[in-house]
């Protein structure tokens, strides 16, 4: 086994966990931009936190304006729309990624998971908790893709020192500068 | 006691979880995405626009260009698309309106767009001929040419800062919907009673048929206080269109047409005594201006008001280049602040005396610029507090004394203060029948923590359980309240929210003292205790819950209080550490520690955290923060956050915050001062008096990248 596809299976694994019932639901027409199919549209399925979603897409719209746009899951946010900042990232396959730099048409097949498929209904994720407590937050525009971002930070095991968290919680930029209480609730979150 | 304890945030959850809903995050039935075209030249004409390509994208419901967009004005800016003139580049120029985002953005890439372009002038540098005082800039305090002349020692240097940009993380995005001749609009705005203003001003329609709401705000550090022209365009296409309309920037667009702080020159003219006293401080400073608009942000307010001097000279200059307005940006005194604290570094090393001894040298419990006592000033608790923490005493003064490894170690400190606003403002509280607590006001939490601190403060005004008290802000059907900007948002609207929520109580505890069927009936009402929900006997052996109290009246119970406040004053002292590889002139901040007078503290938790996003900021404009504009264009050339560099994580390293934590006794606010702005203010001056420190280079201009140290380190 390749260093490589044993970092795969970790980060898989812990991620999965996170979602692991296979509800269906169906289209969503809930937004405008989901009902507005032109001749380009191709149908797809996006597996999110769990539930499939069916929706019709061209093969230019991005997973992240998929998921705000058209799923109206807006807890991922958008800051710079090209892969500067991390406010979208989410996790695929249990790996970060910056969703804007990604196209909806090709992450089928793929575990998608969101800052909103991470509490476990009224239960908050280990690192949701620190976030709060640690007060690694201020306006709230970076703080989804920060923790989305620690999550996988965690399950990767960067987080042997605080430099270590730095380093590797640095591509996603925080404006009201929460640096140091992001670094101690992902220090908290990965004990 | 609930107030000043580091109370987690009331909103975390929703933020945490991506419950918490913000402009843009708003989708309507039936809405159409509208997108900007942005000229690219910086001063002339547009003289035609071929929109026929654009308009064949499947899905494009409309473009508008000059010629026919809807006529508006805009009560502080230019308002674009209402004529062909340019004034700077990145102007709007076009807007397309489709039925997704793809078929809009799509849509602005085709517009064609043809100009009579002129010569722009984009620095200062390029205008140095046209360099000017704008009314009421200059003050002049005591004889400042003979403060100079009796001075033993005189410092006069030059010191400049380039143009920043806001970021916030969150674009700015604005969602409209007509109701006939109502008006709704998600905003990302600071303000959303100002903001009312404006629109209703923009289409001449009453104030009360315009509702604002922004219930969360992605950060707006001052660019987001105005309502700016694109969020009028966005609300007259979906009235023109009959449909809602929603905009979001993008990244680059927010470098042209939401503000930004203004390149600033400046030159100190420091006197003092071989003692340290000053006898002079003259302040020349020289801000970009737009060609539409003349306001400055850049205030000198800390050579008039922090340290004694009897013979005081600031003068702020202006000069109208071809660029967009200017703003204020977190800390608007901060440019001129680093000047004068690098100017009395430079002094502490003519005289060799201690800049911290420097500064107490000169402390001031009077304004020098007034004459006025300041209500309360904790300065040099501060210096002692901030000193202590660091180890300050352990400095060897010596520039490049200190090495480790290949790195050379530095110290450095600067005073830190800024001014804050206050403003009239109202706020509602209102105990329901089941005894839970709502109140509503129309001032904003931009991130700062203002749901959480006025949860606080009805929930001790009262004497009930924070878990019982609802806040809800940032909805002009609320009580009219302050603009959340100028480190005031607390500062004016605590007040409001604290006398509310004790007529609240009065009231109640009338209801229970009156009532035959209360235990506490017949007992002075003014004896009343109220603490965890219960209204108590003074000996305590009788008690009621509002619960019940509230339950027997069987109706709520309400009242909405105005309160106004001073401005106010908040200093502090920050002391860095700072590691200097001269082999790359790379900078690394290790070390930081901050004390501050901030009046009373609300909350320790969100205090400490707006003091470490300040000196991060401060980081960042020290080290790498700056808007590069070519000159030949006047356009930025890094309009995105790969080659706009902010602090990250990995930039930033452990933070002290200390607050003296005493209540400032004529604030309405219980004794809370303004405090956001205030603990960037120092930081660059403390970084470039710690580089100084540890290579004996002094940089005077900001911010101290490596090509300039590097070029300081080899040259001698």
């Amino acid at each position: 086994m390749t260093a490589d596809s044993e970092f795969k299976r970790r980060t898989v694994l812990k991620a999965g966990s996170t979602a692991v019932t296979a509800t269906f639901v169906a289209t969503r027409t809930a937004t405008p931009a989901a009902a507005a199919q032109t001749e380009s549209s191709v149908d797809i399925t996006l597996r999110v936190n769990g539930h499939d979603h069916r929706l019709a897409v061209e093969p230019r719209v991005t997973l992240l304006d998929a998921l705000r746009e058209r799923l109206d899951l807006t807890g991922t946010k958008k800051g710079c729309d090209r892969g500067e900042c991390g406010a979208c990232t989410v996790l695929a396959d249990g790996r970060r990624i910056k969703s804007c730099l990604t196209l909806a048409v090709m992450r089928q097949n793929t575990e998608i998971t969101t800052i909103e498929g991470l509490a476990r209904g009224d239960r908050l994720h280990p690192l949701q908790e620190a976030f709060i407590r640690r007060d690694a937050l201020q306006c709230g525009g970076c703080t989804p893709g920060q923790i989305m971002s620690g999550v996988a930070c965690i399950s990767e095991g960067h987080t042997r020192s605080a430099d270590e968290i730095r380093e590797w919680m640095s591509g996603n930029l925080c404006r009201c500068a929460c640096y140091p209480n992001i670094v101690a609730a992902i220090q908290d979150a990965a004990k | 006691m609930t107030v000043g304890q580091p109370v987690e945030r009331v909103d975390g959850r929703a933020k945490v979880t991506g419950a918490a809903r913000y402009a843009a995050d708003r989708t309507l039935p039936g809405m159409l995405y509208c997108h900007l075209v942005m000229g690219t030249i910086a001063r002339g004409r547009v003289t035609a626009v071929d929109t026929t390509a654009a308009r064949a994208v499947p899905g494009v419901v409309e473009v508008f260009t000059h010629e026919n967009a809807p006529r508006l004005t805009s009560e502080q800016h230019f308002m674009p698309l209402q004529g062909n003139q340019i004034h700077y580049n990145g102007q709007i120029v076009a807007i397309t309106v489709a039925t997704t985002l793809e078929q809009a953005q799509e849509a602005a890439e085709l517009v064609r767009v043809t100009y009579a372009p002129e010569t722009p002038k984009a620095v200062i540098a390029d205008a140095l001929a046209e360099v000017y005082l704008p009314a009421n800039q200059e003050v002049i305090v005591g004889d400042p040419a003979a403060g100079l002349a009796a001075a033993e020692v005189t410092v006069k240097q030059n010191y400049s800062s380039p143009p920043h940009h806001h970021n916030p993380i969150e674009p700015h995005a604005t969602v409209a919907q007509w109701d006939g001749d109502r008006l709704t609009v998600h905003e990302t705005t600071q303000g959303v009673v100002n903001a009312q203003r404006t629109f209703a001003t923009a289409f001449a329609i009453p104030q009360t048929n315009v509702r604002v709401l922004a219930p969360y705000l992605g950060g707006g550090f001052g660019c987001k206080s105005p309502v700016w022209p694109h969020s009028l365009l966005n609300a007259a296409i979906a009235r023109q269109l009959g449909r809602p309309a929603k905009m979001v920037l993008a990244r680059s667009q927010m470098y042209s047409i939401v503000s930004h702080r203004a390149e600033f020159w400046q030159q100190l003219t420091l006197g003092a005594k071989r003692d340290g006293t000053l006898t002079a401080l003259v302040h020349v400073s020289t801000q970009q201006l737009s060609r539409t608009s003349e306001n400055m942000y850049s205030h000198s307010i800390s050579s008039r008001m922090l340290y004694a001097c009897p013979n005081i000279h600031t003068r702020q200059q202006g000069v109208r280049l071809d660029v967009p307005t200017s703003r204020f940006m977190r800390s608007p005194q901060m440019a001129s602040h680093f000047g004068l604290e690098t100017a009395l570094d430079e002094l502490s090393y003519e005289l060799g005396v201690d800049p911290v001894e420097l500064r107490r040298r000169n402390y001031t419990d009077v304004n020098p610029t007034t004459g006025e006592r300041f209500s309360s000033r904790f300065l040099l608790e501060c210096y002692n507090l901030g000193a202590d923490a660091f180890g300050w005493s352990r400095r060897n003064p010596k520039p490049g004394s200190t090495k480790d490894g290949h790195e050379f170690v530095g110290w450095g400190m600067a005073t830190e203060a800024h001014d804050h606003s206050a403003s009239p403002s109202s706020a509602m509280v209102r105990m329901a029948a089941d005894g839970t607590v709502l109140s509503q006001t129309a001032t904003q939490d931009i991130g700062t923590g203002t749901y959480t601190v006025f949860t606080q403060v009805v929930a001790e005004a009262l004497g009930v359980p924070l878990n019982q008290v609802k806040v809800e802000l940032a909805d002009t059907n609320f009580p009219a309240a302050a603009l959340s900007a100028g480190s005031g948002t607390i500062a004016s609207v605590t007040g409001a929210v604290n006398a509310a929520a004790s007529a609240v109580r009065t009231a109640v505890v009338q209801l229970a003292v009156s009532n035959p069927a209360s235990p506490l009936h017949g007992l002075p009402a003014e004896q009343i205790i109220t603490q965890h929900g219960y209204l108590f006997s003074p000996d305590r052996s009788r008690r009621e819950s509002y619960r019940a109290v509230m339950a027997r009246h069987g109706s709520p119970v309400q009242n909405t209080s105005t309160m106004t406040n001073a401005r106010g004053y908040s200093t502090g002292a920050v002391f860095v550490e700072v590691r200097v590889d001269p082999r790359y002139g790379r900078v690394r901040v290790t070390r930081g520690v901050g004390a501050y007078d901030a009046g009373r503290v609300m909350n320790r938790k969100t205090a400490r955290s707006q003091m470490i996003g300040g000196f991060t900021w401060g980081i960042g404009n020290a080290l790498m923060e700056h808007t590069v504009l070519d000159r030949r264009t006047a356009r930025v050339v890094n309009p995105n956050l790969s080659t706009y560099l902010l602090a990250v994580n990995a930039d930033v390293p452990d933070i002290q915050a200390i607050f003296v934590d005493k209540p400032d006794p004529v604030s309405t606010a219980l004794g809370a001062r303004g405090f956001g702005e205030t603990p960037i203010t120092g930081v660059p001056a403390a970084i470039g008096n710690a580089i100084f420190h540890a290579t004996g280079r002094r940089i005077r201009d900001l911010p101290f990248t490596q090509d300039k140290l590097l070029r300081e380190l080899l040259t001698q």
